[in-house]
C-alpha cells in the first residue's frame, strides 16, 4: 500500500509508477510479499476474485405476519427470530446454486454436500467470528432457533468446537439488525460466497400497483467470480427472495 | 414485589447478556436496546431470563411497549402478581 501511495506521488504513467515502486521497494527492504507483488505484476493484470452482485430488497410482510402469528402461540422459551428465516432461505437456495455452497482450493472448486452455514456473531469484548450451524437445509425453524441460540451463547462463552470454527460451506452476516440498512460483507476463503442481510425495517414499497409501508430487508451477494458470476448470484439472491414470500414452506 | 426489587432483577440479568454495562451509565428514560447495543438475540435472550426469573410471559405484540427500562420495569411491575 505504501509503495503505491509512493509510485502515486511520483506521478508519470502507469509504468513509471510501477517501475518507481520497484525502485522504493528495493531500497526500502519492503517485505518480501510486497516484492513478489510487484514481480508478478509486471506480467498480469491485478487479481480479484470477489464479485459484488449487488443487493435486492425483499419484502417481508407475508414472513413478518407468519411469524408474529406462529411466535404468538408459542412460549418466549420457544420464539423464532426472523434470522431463523433467512438462514432455512439460505440453504435451501444452495441446494438450488450449488456454485455458491462450497470450497474453491487452488483454483478448483468442489461444491459442497451439504450446507454448513457461516454466522457472523459478533462478540461483547469485541471481534467478530462466524462459526457454522450444519446441515441447514434439513433442519426445521424450531430446531434452527435452538442451534442459533446455543451458538450465539458458546461464541461469547468461548467453548465452540474446532469443526463449528473450521467447516461453513458459506457464511451470512446479519449485522444490521439494529443499525445500518445494508451490509456487504467479504468472503471468508475457501468460502465461495457469502450473503449480507441489513435491518428489517418499514419501507415505502410499491404492492400490487400501490405505496404500502410494509417491512422489507436489504440482502446482498458478494461471490467468487472463479465460480460463479453476476447472473448466477442474481438468480440466487432472487432464489431467496422467492423462499422468504413463503414462510410457510420454510 | 415492589418496583425497586424488579428494578434489580431487570438489572442483574441485563448484566448477564451484556456484562459491559455499568448501571450508572444506563438512562431509564430512554432507549434501553440502543444504549445496551443488544440485537434481536440478545433480545429474546433478556425476555427468556426475565420469564425464567419472574414466571412473566411478554407476548411479542407488547415489545413497542418496553421501550426503555422505566416502561419495561412497570410493565413486569403490573404483570407479575
Amino acid at each position: 500500500m505504501v509503495a503505491i501511495a509512493h509510485a502515486v506521488r511520483v506521478g508519470g504513467g502507469a509504468v513509471a509508477a510501477w517501475r518507481a515502486a520497484v525502485e522504493w521497494a528495493d531500497a526500502g527492504g519492503a517485505a518480501l510479499v510486497v516484492r513478489e507483488a510487484l514481480e508478478a505484476a509486471r506480467e498480469k493484470p491485478p487479481v480479484c476474485d470477489q464479485g459484488s452482485e449487488g443487493w435486492v430488497r425483499i419484502a417481508l410482510q407475508n414472513a413478518t405476519l407468519w411469524l408474529q402469528a406462529e411466535n404468538a402461540r408459542r412460549p418466549v422459551t420457544e420464539r423464532v427470530l426472523m434470522a431463523a428465516l433467512f438462514l432455512k432461505a439460505i440453504a435451501l437456495a444452495c441446494e438450488k446454486y450449488p456454485d455458491m455452497n462450497g470450497l474453491c482450493r487452488d483454483g478448483t472448486f468442489a461444491p459442497a454436500a451439504s450446507v454448513h452455514v457461516g454466522v457472523a456473531i459478533s462478540l461483547r469484548q469485541g471481534g467478530l467470528i462466524a462459526p457454522a450451524i450444519h446441515d441447514v437445509q434439513q433442519k426445521s425453524l424450531t430446531q434452527l432457533m435452538q442451534d442459533l441460540t446455543d451458538l450465539v451463547k458458546r461464541a461469547r462463552a468461548g467453548s465452540l468446537r474446532s469443526s463449528e470454527m473450521s467447516d461453513p460451506t458459506i457464511t451470512v452476516t446479519n449485522l444490521g439488525d439494529q443499525g445500518v440498512e445494508s451490509v456487504f460483507g467479504v468472503i471468508y476463503p475457501p468460502q465461495v460466497a457469502l450473503v449480507g442481510f441489513g435491518r428489517v425495517a418499514e419501507q415505502a414499497c410499491v404492492v400490487d400497483g400501490g405505496l404500502r409501508i410494509i417491512p422489507a430487508v436489504m440482502a446482498s451477494l458478494a461471490a467468487d467470480h472463479r465460480v460463479s458470476d453476476g447472473h448466477r448470484g442474481a438468480l440466487f439472491l432472487a432464489e431467496i427472495h422467492r423462499l422468504l414470500q413463503q414462510p410457510e414452506t420454510l | 414485589m415492589t418496583n425497586g426489587e424488579i428494578r434489580n432483577i431487570v438489572l442483574a440479568v441485563l448484566k448477564g447478556i451484556a456484562p459491559e454495562i455499568e448501571e450508572g451509565e444506563l438512562l431509564p428514560d430512554r432507549p434501553l436496546r440502543d444504549q445496551v447495543d443488544l440485537d434481536s438475540m440478545d433480545w429474546l435472550n433478556f425476555l427468556v431470563a426475565l420469564h425464567e426469573r419472574l414466571a412473566v410471559d411478554i407476548p411479542e405484540a407488547d415489545y413497542r411497549k418496553l421501550t426503555t427500562l422505566d416502561t419495561l420495569i412497570d410493565y413486569l411491575v403490573q404483570k407479575h402478581v
